[in-house]
């Protein structure tokens, strides 16, 4: 008896902390699907609900481009990431060369430093490039992906060297060793640090603010902010719009959720 | 034992290493470049860059305003980092238990700390809306008034931080669970046998237990802190305004916000002085809490 009161409490507490926590989106979503111009009443259920802020805001509003625009950028950036920092940490994990301490150090430095003190020299690199409103300035400056590798060194460490002395006892050579052993037995941690790379692009806002100036170029977010400062008050066709920028996240998350909280959990409980 | 010595590992990582050095290595020290010069052309930014010795970094130390956007920087971390703690550790220890509906909950928490901040600020920024967003005029039906959150000088700040917070606490909640799963049994029922009341055990037990993650949580808290842009770009754009003495503030004008306008304008080199400050002080405070948090709790 005591221990269902207690978890009945216990249900209780956590259900009116996860209304809280998710309040903001159920109410983005109820007001995405209400009428222009009715974004403000506080009706719970749209009547009638509607789908025309969608169809307006992929349309009319071009976020449907913006949102290609994002697929793009977010995946051939996680993609590209990905094959990188997946070689590097190969050789961080399982091999030895000279040097390797003092430059995987050299590389695990810059996670020290916040992320904004690279906004200004990489803009600058990258307007002298000429790179200003190409996917390249979204996609490049971010290839190395520290973090990722890290996570992936830790994981291959995991891998018994016996199985890659073994291998190489019988004739193969780095290149099938890390082909045909090492990148099958951490497919779980790839597609990890695949997610976390891509969830990172999506969300690069500060980024894709500063070298997409054309609206060709536009990301779902930036898209969302020069909307915002053109129709403040186009309540119905925001949210719409931030619904849109969400859902993407969300459905990868909900399907991948172990890969997400696999790579959080290792990420910072060994760093 | 067959050796694993090979200058075949530069060939795995020099692809990585190129793009760490173009963009991650050499802007480094081109910020610091940048920082001993000043644009003399805006027309012409990058080429037209004059050698000033030590003249923004001089300048940075007398600029009042720069001083009130990390002061601001410093007061979000201050409002979200303790707020964070307590609300992950909270929930930690409700989702700390096995039933059935302990995932669904942990998803839906968690959920949030993966979208985009500026998205979020956005919809944050319509709930808060005065006189018509649903918080104003839910708390207006069960007769409170309240102030226009987000453009009065006392609650700006509050309210992007409260906002936050709601929307990463999933992140150090999930990080409290595994540490909470990670302490064995026995210390528990060792000082159940001492007589040690819950409390007790709280204080003595649990908490010590999980201060590497608290650690985690303040030094990544204020590396955060100190880049935050998105949020109050998003929903307050630095206002509301107040006068201090001689000077006119932004309630919210973080280092964020302030170094962004600097880099729109093109002060390439004051922007790049900034970043560095910027990165000094964040390396002060993290090293600093590290030993606070190390010493004791």
């Amino acid at each position: 008896m005591v221990n269902k009161v207690k978890a009945f409490i216990i249900y209780f507490w956590l259900t009116v902390f996860l209304i809280v926590v998710l309040f903001p989106f159920i109410w983005m979503i109820i007001t995405s699907l209400k009428p222009i111009g009715t974004g403000l009443t506080l009706t719970i259920i749209p009547r009638p609900p509607t789908l025309s802020n969608y169809k307006s805001v992929l349309t009319q509003y071009k976020f449907g481009r913006y949102f290609v625009n994002s697929l793009i950028v977010a995946s051939i950036g996680a993609l590209g990431a990905t094959v990188l920092c997946t070689m590097a940490a190969f050789a961080f994990a399982k091999l030895e060369f000279p040097f390797k301490r003092p430059l995987f150090g050299m590389f695990l430095s810059v996670l020290m430093v916040p992320g904004l003190m690279f906004v200004v020299p990489q803009f600058a690199i990258v307007y002298r490039l000429g790179w200003i409103n190409t996917y390249k300035a979204m996609i490049i400056p971010h290839l190395a992906n520290v973090f990722g590798m890290f996570l992936l060194v830790q994981y291959m460490k995991t891998i018994p060297d016996e199985l890659v002395d073994a291998a190489r006892v019988d004739g193969a050579n780095n290149w099938t060793i890390f082909l045909k052993l090492i990148v099958p037995l951490s497919g779980a941690m790839i597609a990890t640090v695949f997610l976390l790379t891509f969830q990172f692009h999506w969300n690069n806002f500060l980024w894709q603010l500063i070298v997409a100036t054309d609206e060709h170029m536009y990301t779902v977010p930036v898209g969302l902010a020069m909307f915002r400062s053109a129709h403040e008050e186009l309540h119905t066709l925001k949210m719409a719009a931030s619904a849109i920028s969400i859902l993407p996240i969300t459905m990868i998350f909900i399907f991948a959720q172990r890969y997400f909280i696999e790579g959080i959990l290792r990420g910072a409980i060994k760093g | 034992m067959v050796s694993r010595t090979s200058w075949q590992a530069y060939l795995f990582i020099i692809p990585f290493a190129i793009f760490f050095a173009v963009f991650l290595g050499y802007p480094f020290f081109y910020a610091l470049y940048l920082s001993f010069h000043k644009v003399t052309d805006i027309y012409d930014a990058f080429n037209a860059l004059k050698f000033v010795h030590l003249h923004n970094y001089i300048k940075l130390m007398k600029d009042v305003e720069f001083w009130w956007s990390i002061l601001m920087s410093l007061l979000y971390g201050a409002i979200t980092i303790p707020l964070s703690i307590f609300v992950s550790l909270i929930l930690a220890n409700l989702l700390h238990r096995t039933f059935s509906l302990v995932k669904l909950y942990r998803t839906g928490f968690f959920l949030p700390y993966l979208l985009d901040v500026f998205v979020v600020a956005i919809v944050w920024k319509f709930l808060y809306a005065h006189p018509y967003g649903i918080i104003t005029q839910l708390l207006q039906r069960i007769g409170i008034n309240i102030p226009p959150l987000l453009a009065s000088p006392k609650t700006a700040m509050l309210s992007v931080a409260i906002a936050m917070t709601l929307k990463g606490c999933g992140f150090g909640m999930l990080l409290y669970l595994a540490g909470l799963q990670n302490i064995p049994r026995s210390l528990y029922e060792a000082a159940s046998i001492d007589g040690a009341p819950p409390w007790k055990q709280l204080f003595y037990i649990t908490l010590p237990m999980l201060k590497p993650i608290t650690l985690f949580m303040v030094v990544t808290g204020i590396i955060g802190a100190l880049s935050a842009f998105a949020e109050f770009y998003g929903m307050t754009g630095g206002g509301p305004i107040i006068r201090v003495g001689s000077h006119i503030l932004g309630c919210t004008k973080v280092a964020g916000l302030y170094l962004f306008r600097n880099l729109e304008s093109l002060k390439l080199g004051y922007a790049a002085a900034i970043s560095f400050v910027l990165l000094i002080i964040a390396l002060i405070i993290s090293a600093v809490s590290a030993k606070l948090l190390r010493v004791e709790w």
